[in-house]
């Protein structure tokens, strides 16, 4: 894929996101639905740091709190810091094996459930906090799909 | 080296930038309905990827309906043939109470019983967050829809409408944990608050004495008290009642009527007060 046509890409791959966090689904799989958004802006940092940055994932975020109903700023916090901590390590990130990635974005989405969770908890909200477990399986399980396919839209892939 | 430095510095003031607009928004929103259009606009845009969303659903129905064998629906068809008839039934003993009703109310002088009529709506998405439970329905202001509507299923009370749109809405759930609803004991005429406990399955009764008259198997219908309700419309059934000594009130829970992370197709519910009435049925 071109260059110049990565912010199709990433528009698609967004607006996907958008269909799979607002997919109905039963029972507990609603409590288990990994943040689609939040992973697809990962795999869009470490894939395209110089294209995406913190702003295009603060915006991201402030969508998914609209989205979602929540008091705007949340999400745009949580995805501006998780942004922020893989470009810091973006120039490495992409000499990191498949398996060495998945443990990065473990780390990352563990980190950012138990914010999230904490911050339901200050705000005398439900945190779901027996369900983390589950959910952060979940979201590992997928992200190599997702990660795979965004490096498939990258130009010069080495 | 240094350049890595720079790099974590340029990151850390665009973080502080974001974070800084990110508090400004949360005052913004807590405190005025500014940020409103915002959400009604991402609600529109959003409006098409709800279909989207719910084709596997779609064709999860489709192929369930196309592969059922023509005796089951046929089995199907008597059954509803019967209920239909005992509803129908029903319903005529039903219409003659209710005028006898009416008539022991004007003699006691008092108020005469609120007509209610439905329009029945179909769900198109449901809340993406298990925090906030909420309902997106096909129908908004070109029908007649108003915020505060109460919300109904074939089992129960549902929720309410808490935003409208012009061809749909946000419906507000009664087991969302910021929704609290008056309800009365039908046995005995107990009132009590039900609350949103966060759990599609659950509801929590407040204030409830450890000396009042409220036993497990109990059913709970909406009291009309605040005016947003009508009274007398399923909400649950007291599923487990436990007093914990040294509390002020017990600790009731409540299983809800409504199948709430079921139902499909639901009921606006108008009453007479709403002056919108004659516009369905």
């Amino acid at each position: 894929m071109q260059s110049d046509n990565r912010g199709i890409a990433v528009c698609l791959t967004l607006i996907l996101a958008v269909v799979l966090t607002l997919m109905p689904l039963s029972g507990d799989w609603i409590v288990w639905k990994p943040n689609f958004l939040l992973l697809v802006v990962m795999a869009w940092v470490l894939g395209w740091p110089n294209g995406v940055g913190i702003f295009f994932a603060a915006s991201v975020g402030l969508l998914a709190d609209l989205l979602l109903r929540m008091s705007p700023g949340h999400s745009m916090i949580v995805f501006a810091l998780c942004a922020g901590a893989l470009l810091l390590v973006s120039r490495w990130a992409k000499y990191l094996s498949m398996l060495q990635r998945t443990l990065l974005m473990a780390l990352i989405i563990t980190l950012v459930a138990v914010l999230e969770a904490s911050i339901f908890i200050v705000y005398g909200l439900p945190s779901g906090i027996e369900h983390l477990p589950m959910k952060i399986l979940l979201s590992i399980m997928v992200w190599p799909l997702i990660d795979l396919s965004i490096a498939r839209l990258q130009p010069n892939r080495g | 080296m240094a350049n890595v430095f720079s790099k974590s510095s340029s990151l850390l003031r665009k973080f502080l930038a974001v974070s800084l607009l990110a508090v400004l928004l949360m005052i913004i929103d807590s405190f005025t309905p500014w940020l409103k259009p915002a959400y009604s606009a991402v609600d529109n845009f959003v409006r098409p990827l709800y279909w989207i969303a719910n084709i596997p659903l779609r064709v999860q129905e489709w192929s369930a309906n196309s592969v059922t064998p023509r005796s089951e629906i046929e089995s199907d068809n008597l059954r509803l043939t019967k209920e239909s008839l005992i509803y129908h039934g029903q319903l005529q003993r039903m219409s003659d109470l209710a005028a006898e009703n009416m008539r022991l109310r004007r003699l006691l002088n008092a108020t005469e019983l609120v007509q209610d009529s439905v329009l029945v709506t179909e769900v198109i998405g449901v809340s993406a967050t298990p925090l906030r439970h909420t309902l997106t329905i096909d129908r908004g202001t070109a029908d007649g829809v108003f915020v505060g509507q109460p919300l109904l299923d074939a089992e129960g009370l549902m929720g309410q409408i808490i935003g409208v749109h012009k061809h749909h809405s946000t419906a507000l759930l009664i087991t969302d944990s910021s929704h609290a609803l008056p309800v009365q004991v039908l046995r005995n005429g107990l009132r009590s608050i039900a609350e949103g406990s966060a759990d599609y399955n659950r509801l929590n009764l407040k204030f409830v004495s450890p000396t009042a008259d409220i036993r497990e198997g109990d059913k709970l219908v909406s009291s009309g008290l605040g005016g947003l309700y009508p009274a007398g419309y399923p909400v649950g059934t007291v599923l487990s009642i436990v007093s914990k000594p040294g509390d002020n009130f017990l600790e009731v829970d409540i299983d809800p009527s409504a199948e709430i992370d079921r139902s499909r197709h639901l009921l606006l519910l108008y009453t007479s007060r709403d002056n919108t009435a004659d516009a369905v049925e």
